[in-house]
């Protein structure tokens, strides 16, 4: 059985196979034996090439978040290999709030000429005011939230018009 | 003695407070915004009120809400913690107003000391030395620049009224000054509820050195000794460790005395922070008292013995301190590492959601100040602090170990947080020898930023677990008894066929 994962824009490929006395991970090609498996309520615990390891999880939809050795990792299971592309893609057009908060300026017009860098938006979270830069120049389409509005992660708050190249 | 106290905050250090009440036989009202429903503080209080929407302007900073609750529940003592209304001065009056002790200093005191440009005028008085700077505000950016000028670039706007870095730029030349002024002014607003910013000469690669000072109300005034705080991004402290590693006894006896005298001439009552900034020829400087206690004050509780809430609360009741200078011991070290949630790989971009797992370490010279609860959705309209983990040894290097060990243990799934960048600060080199400033975390980005040494490890897992899928959390439940061998439970599991 083969598992993709997304880890910080990165995608990972892994196969599992099953065997009479334990199962075996293939990545990029390399073989490693997988004994003395166990769960338990998040966590695990197996060793892998005779190492002991174990590892504290959590699922929430499509992500597993993974704490292995003081580090810890966000694994969003691929469906699609074009998803995190496509999502590039759209991110060169407009700008969207990295996490939830409130909007608190935004400081250009529709149809306003902007730099690449210069500020769309301003959202502020946990106290911290973040100042949104567009990712390149361009004109400004489209505006969707007010000042003043809360703003989900994620959601696009400015668009720009779509470059004619 | 009080017989109930009014904690006007939330997460660990209303937590914090509310233990230090009860050990003192005092009742406690807990206070909650809307989004704070289900926070963990609430669970510490023998009461807990409603004061309105998430927004801290309408909850946690509403004055008017807050005393009047205090009122109607009979509270006769104020604790504001750190932040919000902790060093708000109109808060302050209208506690006294309203015939209800405020716990901390007086208005008059907090109004002097609370604000930076009369605090700075008032050290000059008593020979303390102070950073070159505006002696006041002003609504005209001119004068900004015409200051900027005479003290030379670079220069820092910081908030008058404010802490914690909020409010905070560094300008380096004159193009920058008016856009970053701007945005000193917006955060002020918004963090402190006041938009007044001045201007001072920016020291660069200080380490920040600070002596928490207890007096009371009848003149008797102790330094518990000083907290090194230069480990700090965006402004804000993130690693404090007591004693310093390069204070010696005579520098140590020296600022101390600086910091009393500070707190004397402000006629300043109650737990009280003096900020110094240390330069290369180990010349001091006074920066700012923090009129509130500190997100840090633990450390000094480890190594000093002295429980400073407590302190806060006798005093404000009117108590005596009942040890002298003399009797203020450093024993070992202590160290904190500050649990934020945000994401060191992302320019420290705050990471509210829920906690899907939480496991907060333990072991000897371990102490975890927590607001946090596996489940809580980490709400985005408050500072991202978490919890505070502080670790103490007989000696800095032990100390270290057993930070290093607790922070490899601490886990928070579900949202991002700071932690194993803690860890690499911790085991970074320079670190480890007390080699460092206030710049350190931007000197060492490229050893600060992730391994991802366990990443096939953490792959290998990823995969082991969509193997099991809703089978293996399934009978993970029944795994965790101890009736059932793990072995009859891997033999439970199969692959699926697609």
């Amino acid at each position: 059985m083969e598992y993709r994962f997304n880890h910080l824009d990165r995608d990972y490929a892994i196969v599992i196979e099953k065997h009479d006395d334990g199962y075996m991970a293939i990545i990029d090609g390399k073989q490693y034996r997988i004994d003395e498996f166990r769960q338990y309520s998040n966590l695990l615990v197996f060793r892998l090439d005779g190492i002991l390891h174990h590892i504290r999880y959590a699922r929430h939809k499509e992500t597993i978040h993974i704490a292995a050795a003081g580090e810890h990792y966000s694994f969003d299971s691929v469906k699609d290999q074009k998803t995190s592309r496509g999502t590039a893609v759209e991110k060169s057009d407009s700008v969207s709030s990295p996490m939830p908060g409130l909007v608190v300026k935004i400081p250009v017009e529709i149809g306003d000429h902007v730099i690449a860098g210069q500020t769309l938006a301003i959202v502020e979270a946990m106290k911290m005011q973040n100042e949104l830069p567009a990712p390149r120049d361009g004109v400004v389409k489209r505006i969707c939230f007010h000042e003043g509005e809360q703003v989900d992660a994620l959601q696009v708050i400015v668009d720009l018009e779509e470059t004619e190249s | 003695m009080f017989k109930k106290i009014l904690i006007a905050n939330r997460g660990e250090i209303a937590v914090r407070v509310a233990q230090a009440c009860h050990e003192l036989g005092i009742a406690t009202v807990g206070v909650f915004s809307t989004v704070d429903t289900g926070s963990k503080h609430l669970r510490f209080m023998d009461d807990s009120v409603w004061i309105g929407d998430s927004p801290p302007q309408t909850s946690y900073l509403n004055i008017t809400r807050i005393v009047d609750v205090a009122k109607s529940t009979g509270a006769d003592a104020i604790h504001p913690g750190y932040g919000f209304l902790a060093e708000n001065a109109e808060f302050a009056r209208a506690c006294e107003d309203a015939g209800i002790t405020f716990i901390g200093p007086g208005s008059n005191a907090l109004s002097l000391v609370g604000d930076k440009i009369a605090s700075r005028n008032t050290v000059k008085k008593v020979n303390v030395p102070i950073i070159p700077g505006m002696e006041g505000s002003s609504a005209d950016i001119d004068d900004f620049r015409s200051m900027a000028e005479t003290i030379g670039y670079p220069v820092i706007v910081k908030a008058s009224l404010g802490g914690g870095g909020k409010g905070m730029r560094i300008i380096r030349s004159d193009a920058e000054l008016a856009d970053c002024v701007a945005a000193g002014q917006r955060e002020a607003q918004s963090a402190f509820g006041d938009s007044t910013v001045y201007l001072e000469k920016y020291i660069e690669k200080p380490r920040h050195i600070e002596f928490q000072v207890l007096r009371d109300h009848h003149g008797n005034v102790v330094h518990l000794c000083e907290r090194e705080c230069s480990i700090q991004r965006r402004h804000q402290k993130i690693v404090e460790e007591t004693p310093s590693p390069v204070l010696d006894a005579q520098l140590r006896h020296e600022m101390g005395e600086a910091a009393k005298k500070v707190i004397t001439a402000a006629a300043y009552t109650n737990a009280g922070t003096v900020e110094f900034l240390l330069d290369h020829q180990r010349n001091f400087y006074f920066l700012e008292v923090n009129a509130r206690v500190q997100v840090e004050h633990p450390i000094t509780e480890m190594v000093t013995g002295v429980d400073i809430v407590r302190q806060q609360i006798k005093i404000a009741d009117g108590c005596r301190i009942v040890f002298s200078q003399g009797d203020v011991q450093q024993n070992g070290h202590a160290m904190e590492s500050r649990i934020y949630a945000e994401d060191p790989h992302q320019q420290f971009m705050p990471s509210p959601g829920r906690i899907l797992y939480l496991n907060e370490p333990q072991g000897p010279g371990i102490r975890v100040d927590s607001g946090v609860y596996d489940g809580w959705n980490v709400p985005p309209h408050y500072d991202p602090i978490l919890s505070k983990l502080i670790a103490w040894a007989e000696d800095r290097e032990h100390c270290i170990a057993r930070m290093v060990q607790a922070l490899e243990q601490y886990t928070i799934l579900g949202i991002r947080t700071n932690i194993d960048f803690l860890s690499r600060i911790i085991t970074a080199t320079a670190f480890r020898k007390g080699d460092y400033h206030t710049h350190f975390i931007d000197d060492h980005e490229q050893r600060l930023m992730p391994k991802f040494k366990h990443q096939r490890v953490a792959l290998v897992g990823a995969a082991l677990i969509s193997l099991t899928g809703k089978r293996g959390q399934l009978s993970s439940k029944s795994a965790a008894s101890p009736q059932t061998t793990p072995w009859q439970e891997v033999g439970r599991w199969e692959l699926s066929g697609d």
